[in-house]
């Protein structure tokens, strides 16, 4: 075994431990109650074991093992519905690397866990890329809000796709959230595990990222958000399989199991090939993420579709299989359900991948 | 897959495309015959002929058995340059190759592999599959025909159907029951059957896209030597499990014959439809891409030679699902041309020909049905059916319709 998969081996199998104990029913419950919740205990025990940097390059601070790290990882999150900051730390990381050598210390402080990052990217009422993003920049400070964000509730450091009112195009800002100018609500909303705010922006203070083709930038990180994403929705969807087939074994009615009715019996057997056709999409879009391939666009769409319709069908249908205890607060089940649909709705939804993904088809086939 | 070639592969493609460049020179343009036409299955001899010449006929066997000794993969690769070509490739020679001598291969005396084998390899038999009854399909080993001991030979008394390329087939592959009287998966035992032989009465059924590919096969006193029995006397439901193996992992594959989904969003585009259709047309995308990279995992695992498990079932479940659904929308797309079945228009046959086929392969080895409950019961270990005829000698179980 090489030295990297020794250590992914490593973080991976800590991280399976650590979520098992903490990330426990009657925690999640307690996130779920509290609009801008987050598991800040979780956070600080998985910066301990490195996860912050993990997927970044040496030079950033980090472990070097790539997005194939962040992927397995957010597989482990999504099979127990934790919720952590991850994926925004390399996203913002990647896009600061990007720019210029001033944001270094921003880079370094998220790479070693001690701030947490999070991305305004897609703005509301409409499901793709905004053409004119809502914050706006002039002269160098930034008005206007952005919609809910994952983990804005909790984020030192927001970068923010804003338009450029004196360029008249979209641009990247970073800016600190405890910045003069700045405010945070927290709305309650379907997954309040998300640690979601509303930004809202009164000439703020920020830097703009010297990005050549900030357009381009947004478009290479919403589909490495799709690829990372894809494997949480199949932790996800790999838990609400083994839920409903427990539940499907030991439940009886009609003095048996309602798992040997083939209506249950042929619905989780849909789920699964969903799933791991759902896997199939996403590994060959991470192998895309991992090698820069300028393949990615439709392959990221094609793991985003097939990961967001497969797990949010396994989700109700886990549901379903397990009656009416299945809509009760005392269940697990809505964890799932509720993660399932933040995550359709978080990093654009389908109606852009769809969009994406037709017009792109032909680079699924490109060296044939 | 191209971009995933190791460096030896990209090297065997080569080699493979130099040779196809001048072997199969015939088959550029696609062959002068409506579908069903039986003349296929003596076309596909001749390409086998000549396959084998090549040292391509059976590229993944060991060499000792007349193989190239090459890897699964290699044996796709030629597979997918082959299909550039409209070579006569399909059951008609694929049952023989595909299935009856891996059977063979597995459970044969060394008389019988040598007697079979290479000859089915270079072309010379041509096979039929004699398993599916009327009363046994999903429930195979329901199997009634029977085969009686008579001195040196059997005596088989039966009916077949759903027998693909019976009517072109030298010889066939036979599962009979021999003792009624055992529980049913115990009674049944394997022949080899010389389809020249008197008694035997082949029908062509007429399916729903008006070919006759399959047929009913009446078998009355048709006498078997105990030679060609395969395996022991009761073995056979196991011998029959390695037969089905093989098809399973046959039963799919891109055909210049059918639709993908490239050539619907190509139809969706010029109809200016893609738009109007995008979530159908994205989700078929998925599901074939999923699809694509999952066979080729199956397809290392293969070549590592483990069991594939689950893969082979949900490739064959996910991959007709695909087919019917997006034939039935390139037809919606179509509109009324598509109603024409005697059509010059190479595209319309295909979603046409994708629409029915895709029926018959929800079907054919392995129904949905039976695919789902074995996903639930070996992969999600769900309870199993009930079997009202555990333990029941075959002879005592109702019999129905």
């Amino acid at each position: 075994m090489s030295e990297h998969m020794e250590a992914l081996v490593m973080i991976r199998d800590q991280g399976r431990r650590l979520l098992e104990q903490a990330a426990t029913p009657e925690r999640q419950r307690a996130l779920l109650d509290q609009p801008g919740a987050f598991d800040r205990d979780l956070w600080d025990q998985v910066v301990e074991l490195g996860w912050p940097g993990a997927g970044l390059a040496e030079a950033q601070g980090g472990l070097g093992l790539g997005w194939s790290a962040v992927a397995e990882l957010h597989q482990l999150l999504g099979a127990r519905a934790a919720s952590l900051p991850l994926l925004q730390t390399c996203l913002a990381v990647d896009l600061l690397v990007q720019a210029d050598a001033d944001q270094a210390r921003h880079s370094e402080a998220l790479a070693a866990g001690a701030a947490i990052a999070c991305v305004s990217l897609f703005g509301p009422g409409e499901p793709g890329l905004p053409e004119r993003p809502l914050a706006t920049l002039t002269d160098g400070l930034l008005s206007g809000s952005s919609t809910a964000v994952a983990f804005a509730a909790v984020a030192d450091i927001a970068l923010v796709y804003a338009w450029d009112s004196g360029a008249g195009s979209p641009v990247w800002v970073v800016l600190e959230t405890s910045a003069t100018g700045v405010a945070r609500s927290t709305p309650n909303v379907i997954d309040n595990a998300r640690a979601m705010a509303v930004l809202t922006f009164e000439n703020a203070h920020c830097s703009v990222l010297s990005i050549k083709d900030p357009v381009a930038a947004a478009r290479r990180l919403a589909a490495a958000a799709a690829v990372i994403t894809a494997f949480e929705q199949i932790g996800g969807m790999e838990t609400c399989l083994h839920d409903a087939c427990d539940y499907a074994r030991e439940r009886r009615v009609f003095a048996q199991p309602i798992g040997a009715f083939q209506a249950i019996k042929h619905g989780l057997a849909d789920i699964y090939a969903d799933l791991e056709v759902a896997r199939g999409c996403a590994i060959d879009a991470l192998a895309k993420l991992e090698n820069a391939s300028p393949q990615l666009p439709a392959f990221a769409a094609a793991a985003r579709i097939g990961a967001t319709a497969a797990y949010e069908h396994a989700a109700r249908e886990n549901i379903q299989f397990h009656g009416g205890i299945g809509v009760t607060w005392e269940s697990t089940e809505h964890f799932y359900f509720r993660r399932s649909r933040s995550l359709a709705l978080e990093w654009g939804s389908l109606p852009y991948w769809r969009e994406l993904l037709v017009d792109n088809a032909a680079m699924l086939t490109e060296g044939y | 897959m191209d971009f995933n070639d190791s460096p030896e592969e990209a090297a065997f493609r080569q080699e493979v495309k130099t040779w196809l460049a001048e072997n199969a020179q015939a088959y550029r343009e696609p062959l002068p015959l409506g579908p069903g036409d039986i003349r296929i299955a003596e076309m596909g001899r001749e390409w086998q002929k000549i396959k084998a010449r090549g040292g391509y006929a059976a590229i993944s066997w060991p060499t000792e058995a007349g193989g190239r000794g090459a890897t699964p993969i290699e044996e796709v690769i030629f597979a997918e340059e082959e299909n550039r070509y409209h070579v006569p490739v399909g059951p008609f020679v694929g049952i023989g190759v595909g299935l009856a001598v891996p059977t063979i291969r597995a459970h044969g005396t060394p008389e019988q592999i040598e007697q079979f084998a290479h000859p089915t390899l270079m072309g010379d038999i041509l096979w039929c599959q004699l398993f599916s009854e009327p009363a046994a399909g999903s429930d195979l080993a329901a199997v009634r025909t029977r085969a009686q001991r008579d001195g040196d030979d059997w005596v088989v008394n039966g009916q077949k159907v759903w027998t693909s390329w019976a009517h072109t087939a030298d010889w066939g592959i036979l599962l009979a029951r021999t003792d009624p009287e055992q529980v049913k998966h115990k009674g049944l035992t394997f022949f080899l059957l010389d389809m020249r032989t008197p008694g035997i009465d082949v029908r062509p059924i007429r399916s729903i896209s008006g070919e006759s590919e399959f047929n009913e096969v009446f078998l009355t006193d048709v006498r078997i030597p105990d030679r060609c029995r395969l395996g022991e006397v009761g073995a056979g439901w196991g011998v029959a499990m390695t037969t089905l193996m093989n098809e399973r992992a046959n039963s799919t594959g891109e055909s210049l014959l059918l639709p993908d989904v490239s050539s619907l969003v190509r139809l969706a585009r010029e109809r200016g439809l893609a738009e109007k259709n995008q979530r159908e047309l994205a989700a078929l995308y998925a599901r074939e891409q999923g699809l694509k990279y999952f066979q080729a995992r199956q397809l290392t695992a293969l070549s590592r030679g483990e069991q594939l498990g689950p893969m082979s079932v949900i490739s064959k479940l996910v991959f007709a699902n695909v087919l019917q659904d997006g034939s039935a929308m390139g037809l919606d797309m179509l509109g009324l041309e598509a109603a024409f079945l005697a059509t010059e228009d190479h595209r319309v046959t295909r979603f046409q020909y994708g629409y029915q086929w895709a029926a018959a392969l929800r079907i054919a080895g392995g129904a949905d049905e039976i695919l789902k409950n074995q996903i639930a019961e070996r992969e999600l270990g769900l309870p199993g059916e009930i079997r009202a005829d555990k333990g029941v000698p075959f002879s005592q179980l109702p019999v129905g319709r």
